[in-house]
């Protein structure tokens, strides 16, 4: 099921590829004719580079060896085995695969600009080893008969059509992808990984998945690269030229975008090429120059890709989709006064024992013990720096304890990690939304939503949409994430959250920095949650909101409790006022 | 018999290490000023090093000079050069795709920086084939083909090439210059500063894009040095920086991120690797070589010898 | 000295401050409390220049300050000891302070300055040649004062100093900057959790809550008025 509800693209593709092939058909020239056969090739790289690199914001500098592997399985598979590319191909394809698995597992450990330059290596490596091995120049043997079924054919059209053929293919697997929960889930992972983990996105299982496509579909472009031009060097396959040029189609076209590296492709190797043909002779690197002002360009006047910038223009002439020009309301449910909150029972949801946590000598976390009850709403509070954000990143998962346990619904938590966590029922949002602004909120929500529902899309869109019914926003459900304000991408978040149906729900400071009307309405969606028999546990620091909505307190100070009770023994609790407004405070209001 | 002459190629091989892992030493430094100051991948390094080469040969053929030390003013000159135009690069081109957040949250300000650079890359390399033709060039010496010998005991003779010699001596005086300057000088040291956390230097009265925009430059010049003393001994044509830009990551990497002179210590020791490989591995394994150590070390060891920020799971 | 006039900003996309209006006078030691989230940290970015104010003016020594940009402001006499301390972790504390120099007074008074900072703090004498990121909590936040205070400046700035340190540390830091009141001429703002602390060493209060000031007088008044402690606790 598609959730971006975007048209199958299976029409369009079909449409361009038939255009494409009509456009070629009535161009004669052999040279030009090679060049509209190189671009899909490339446009594939584009596409393998984005489906990776483009959705997960992991640069990777390497793709070059998923194609120089693909090239180089068809062409040594022709060479030794006889076999035929229309075979070699899909074996070069597997090559990919294994390979991209091999090169993600370690390399994944490693962040940013680390992980760039581990890839950069890759094909590097490969590049000099195939040096070694004697195969500085392999060459696909010519079949004389049965050229079809070896690939090889009389006219260039037909390898035209072949790599259309190829292209197909490709773009069809980037949208299985692209809007799918594949495709939310990598931008999730790429917006706020912590928050992916803590939604329940298994982050390194998903980038796996990525980088095995990203390899295979390269691997296919090269194994096509090496038939359509016969001859395979090292350089020509595993240098870093065939990496950047993988890159900047992606770049240039849109990252993240289905049809952007298509674009890139089209745009770049005709216009490079025809320079080269027309200059080349004259004036030798035009190609390169022509290819580094390009990125030069977009990075500085269009950093997102051509692509993108054209959708853009095109939407605003043709006026404003919903992005809010009437005045969005959020509608909260009102509570209904006359069903009374269900009682806050006995059972204990979670119960956290002496959880302790040191950074070098520091204890942020000092021996911390405290019961939640089911359906209550619990504030932790504390002066700031007391360790209240470090408790809940121990109850996420996100760093270990060094001692202590904490028991949810029987099960220990500790240890897991944030999206195990999140798998087991315990939901959290962060103080920081970061939305993926060109996507609705629909889509940003229904990310939530995969945990609970790992199989059936359709039962994620729809827990999807009740969670934003719980907070107002159902209303918003089309509207472009990039164009809320504060309060209304909080309220995102927190729907976010619930749709994954948490049997615990988490809350990091879901109030600061709202104004006081803003709080008011948040405050009723959070009461409206609690009467709806919601366990949950809530950091924040504006007391006065606060002390209405919490069942009990635990205070926190330098890491230890320092109280735990309903909020007027608290409030009273001398050494809860100490702590937050000092020991001169007490001495100075004894006299 | 057999022994002996082993022992010698081994000394002549740490010999041939040292005299041109200084060197590569000398282009890390140039590279650990940009990345380790500002963070950014910058993949024309190896065009500030391929320029470098082309000013001293220009300078050289020019002023007609032949003598062993043209490379070295030359060098140094190209360092001149290449300074004034990394600071306008910087100023025109890096400023402009992040703002004034160049060492911004992770991941956020990387991505365009490190794109502009390939881009200026691919013009700068491709831009000198249009303008210099690939014609491969080198800046012959009367040191450039003759050693000095060093005779040790009756056994051994170890041979020195002159300008490779020459060369060593250079990188290690200007490397030496620029640790001081970094180390040192109230300018170096708010350079640094800049690097360590740009939201306190702000608080501090220093101007971070201006820090930014000296690293650069510095960074750039310091590469382009060791360029011009590579062009006394090594032939090159414009493309030749594709050539050193994995061997000076990976001379930066393993030195340590941050590290000045970790970088120094890191090519050199890529150098000594690359040359005593020679005793047992075939020439393009070589290469493979410095790769795979380059992938051992980001792997497991991420912060080199000498460097403390790692950006790890 | 220091005017700031109904500003209003916001951070993070967030409104942080509202119509907030401060006087700093020269030799002052005034103190800007509030619970977490009133917007102290705000304040402090807007005159330090890292956030643009959207209304209102921060005036300086009769110069309106902005359209000066963060870097030039230290220059003008403002000395800042951020939130979190921030020190150079990878520079030594002696060139921390080297840093915290880079006025043209500073320079000129460098060893007069390096002498009382190291009687006021002795440990960075003993330690100055230790990696500043090696230090502990309390120690680092005596380097960052010191680093202020090294650009002779006429105002020096405090935001929340000792956030994230234990309570005898907390002790310690407050008694060093009553110390620079007393014996400089050093106009102080401190912006503070820790209501009880800060009041009793300051001359003038301010009172934050949501971006709004809620409260301001005098240290005495402000400690007796229970208004204070419901802002803090709720009830």
């Amino acid at each position: 099921m598609k959730l971006d509800q975007q048209p199958s693209q299976v029409k369009t593709i079909l449409l361009l590829a038939v255009v494409y092939l009509l456009l070629a058909y009535l161009i004669d020239d052999k040279y030009y004719q090679l060049i509209l056969t190189i671009v899909p090739i490339w446009a594939m790289m584009g596409i393998a580079w984005n489906v990776f690199s483009g959705y997960s914001g992991l640069v990777s500098f390497g793709h070059a060896a998923f194609f120089g592997i693909g090239a180089y399985t068809v062409a040594l598979a022709m060479i030794h085995w006889h076999l035929s590319p229309w075979l070699g191909i899909p074996l070069g394809t597997l090559a990919g695969v294994i390979a991209a698995a091999l090169v993600g597992y370690p390399t994944f450990r490693l962040r940013g600009v680390y992980f760039s330059l581990a890839m950069l290596a890759y094909p590097l490596t490969l590049l000099y080893v195939f040096e070694w091995l004697g195969y500085q120049e392999v060459t696909i043997p010519m079949k004389r008969e049965n050229g079809p079924l070896y690939m090889q054919f009389q006219g260039q059209y037909a390898y035209i059509v072949v790599g259309i053929l190829f292209l197909a293919i490709a773009i069809y697997v980037a949208s299985r992808i692209h809007g799918s929960r594949f495709g939310l889930s990598l931008t999730a992972i790429k917006q706020n990984e912590a928050a992916a983990e803590a939604a329940g996105i298994d982050s390194a299982w998903w980038k796996l998945k990525a980088i095995m496509v990203s390899g295979a579909i390269a691997a296919a472009a090269g194994g096509y690269y090496a038939v359509v031009l016969i001859v395979v060097t090292p350089p020509s396959v595993f240098g870093l030229l065939a990496s950047a040029q993988a890159m900047i189609m992606a770049l240039f076209g849109g990252v993240a975008t289905l049809w952007g590296p298509v674009l890139g492709a089209l745009i770049l190797i005709p216009l490079s090429e025809i320079l080269h043909a027309e200059m080349g002779n004259q004036v030798h690197g035009i190609h390169g120059v022509v290819f580094g002002l390009a990125i030069i360009a977009m990075i500085l006047y269009a950093p997102e890709g051509i692509f993108p910038r054209i959708r853009d223009a095109f939407k605003k002439r043709k006026g404003a989709v919903a992005t809010g020009e009437t005045h969005r309301v959020i509608q909260v449910p009102p509570v209904d006064e006359t069903q009374a909150r269900p009682a806050v029972s006995q059972d204990i949801a979670l119960k956290v024992s002496n959880l302790s946590r040191s950074f070098g000598g520091l204890k942020a976390v000092s021996d911390v013990s405290f019961d939640v009850y089911r359906g209550e709403v619990l504030g932790i509070i504390g002066p700031n720096g007391a360790g209240k954000t470090t408790l809940f990143n121990l109850l996420n998962g996100f760093i270990g304890a060094n001692e202590g346990s904490v028991q949810f619904m029987g099960k220990e938590l500790v240890g897991l990690k944030p999206n195990q966590v999140c798998r087991e029922g315990v939901g959290r949002t962060f103080q920081v939304v970061r939305p993926f602004p060109r996507l609705s909120v629909l889509q940003n929500v229904v990310v939530g939503a995969f945990v609970s529902q790992p199989d059936n899309d359709e039962r994620a869109v729809a827990q999807a949409r009740e969670a934003l019914a719980r907070v107002g926003m159902l209303g918003h459900e089309n509207v472009v994430a990039g164009s809320l304000n504060s309060l209304e991408l909080r309220l995102m978040e927190l729907a976010r959250v619930l749709a994954g149906r948490p049997k615990l729900l988490l809350m990091d400071e879901t109030l600061a920095g709202l104004g006081a009307d803003e709080v008011e309405t948040m405050l009723a969606v959070i009461r409206r949650l609690a009467n709806e028999g919601q366990t949950i546990v809530i950091i924040e620091h504006t007391m006065q909101a606060m002390v209405r909505l919490a069942d009990r307190f635990v205070v926190l100070d330098h890491g230890s409790v320092l109280a735990v009770g309903k909020p007027l023994e608290v409030t009273k609790d001398p050494s809860v006022i100490e702590a937050y407004l000092g020991k001169k405070w007490m001495n100075h209001a004894k006299h | 018999m057999i022994s002996l002459v082993l022992i010698e190629s081994i000394l002549q091989a740490v010999v041939a290490g040292l005299l041109i892992g200084s060197v590569y030493g000398l282009m890390c430094v140039g590279l650990g000023l940009i990345f380790g100051l500002m963070r950014v991948i910058n993949f024309a390094q190896g065009e500030f090093l391929m320029l470098g080469m082309y000013v001293t040969f220009f300078f050289c053929t020019s002023l007609g000079l032949s003598t062993a030390f043209g490379p070295i003013l030359g060098s140094l000159v190209s360092g001149v050069v290449m300074f004034g135009l990394g600071l306008a690069m910087h100023k025109t081109l890096l400023v402009k795709s992040t703002g004034i957040q160049v060492v911004g949250t992770e991941g956020e300000g990387h991505y365009p920086q490190l794109i502009l650079t390939l881009g200026i890359s691919l013009v700068l390399a491709n831009g000198a084939l249009i303008l210099f033709g690939n014609i491969s060039r080198t800046v012959r010496t009367p040191f450039s083909a003759t050693a000095w010998e060093l005779a040790i005991g009756n056994d051994f003779m170890i041979f020195f090439n002159k300008a490779r010699t020459l060369a060593l001596l250079v990188s290690v005086l200007v490397a030496i210059a620029v640790y001081l300057f970094v180390h040192r000088t109230r300018l170096g040291k708010s350079l640094r500063a800049a690097a360590d956390n740009a939201s306190a230097a702000t608080y501090m009265g220093i101007d971070v894009e201006r820090a930014h925009r000296i690293s650069f430059g510095l960074g750039a010049a310091v590469t382009a040095v060791a360029g011009g003393l590579i062009a006394s001994y090594y032939p090159f044509q414009p493309y030749i920086g594709l050539d050193f830009v994995v061997i000076m990551y990976a001379g930066v990497v393993l030195g340590g991120l941050g590290s000045v002179i970790g970088a120094f210590w890191g090519g050199l020791t890529i150098g000594l690797i690359q040359q005593v490989s020679t005793l047992f591995l075939p020439l393009q394994l070589q290469n493979a070589m410095i790769f795979l150590i380059f992938l051992l070390i980001i792997l497991f060891r991420p912060q080199g010898l000498f460097g403390k920020n790692v950006e790890r799971v | 000295m220091l005017s700031i006039e109904h500003l209003s900003a916001s951070y993070g996309g967030l409104k942080a401050l509202s119509d907030v209006s401060v006087r700093v006078g020269e030799g002052q030691f005034v103190a800007i409390v509030g619970p977490n989230g009133a917007g102290k940290t705000t304040l402090f970015k807007s005159i330090s220049g890292t956030v643009t104010p959207q209304s209102g003016r921060i005036t300086w020594l009769g110069q309106e300050l902005t359209s000066i940009p963060p870097a030039r402001r230290p220059h003008l006499g403002i000395a800042h000891v951020p939130e979190g301390r921030q020190v150079f972790k990878e520079l030594t504390v002696y060139e921390n302070l080297e840093m915290g120099a880079q006025t043209e007074k500073g320079q000129a008074d460098w060893d007069k300055n390096l002498d009382q900072m190291y009687s006021l703090f002795p440990i960075l004498s003993s330690r100055k040649n230790q990696l500043a990121g090696t230090l502990s909590g309390g120690e680092q936040q005596m380097v960052a004062i010191a680093r202020g205070m090294m650009s002779s400046p006429k105002l020096i700035m405090f935001d929340e100093p000792t956030m994230g340190l234990a309570p005898k540390i907390t002790d310690m830091i407050f008694e060093r900057i009553e110390e620079i009141h007393s014996n400089t001429n050093v106009t102080i703002l401190l912006v503070e959790q820790r209501v009880a602390e800060a009041l009793s060493s300051c001359d003038h209060g301010y009172v934050l809550q949501t971006g709004r000031i809620v409260l301001e007088g005098a240290p005495s008044v402000l400690m007796e008025d229970p208004h204070v402690k419901e802002i803090y606790l709720g009830m």
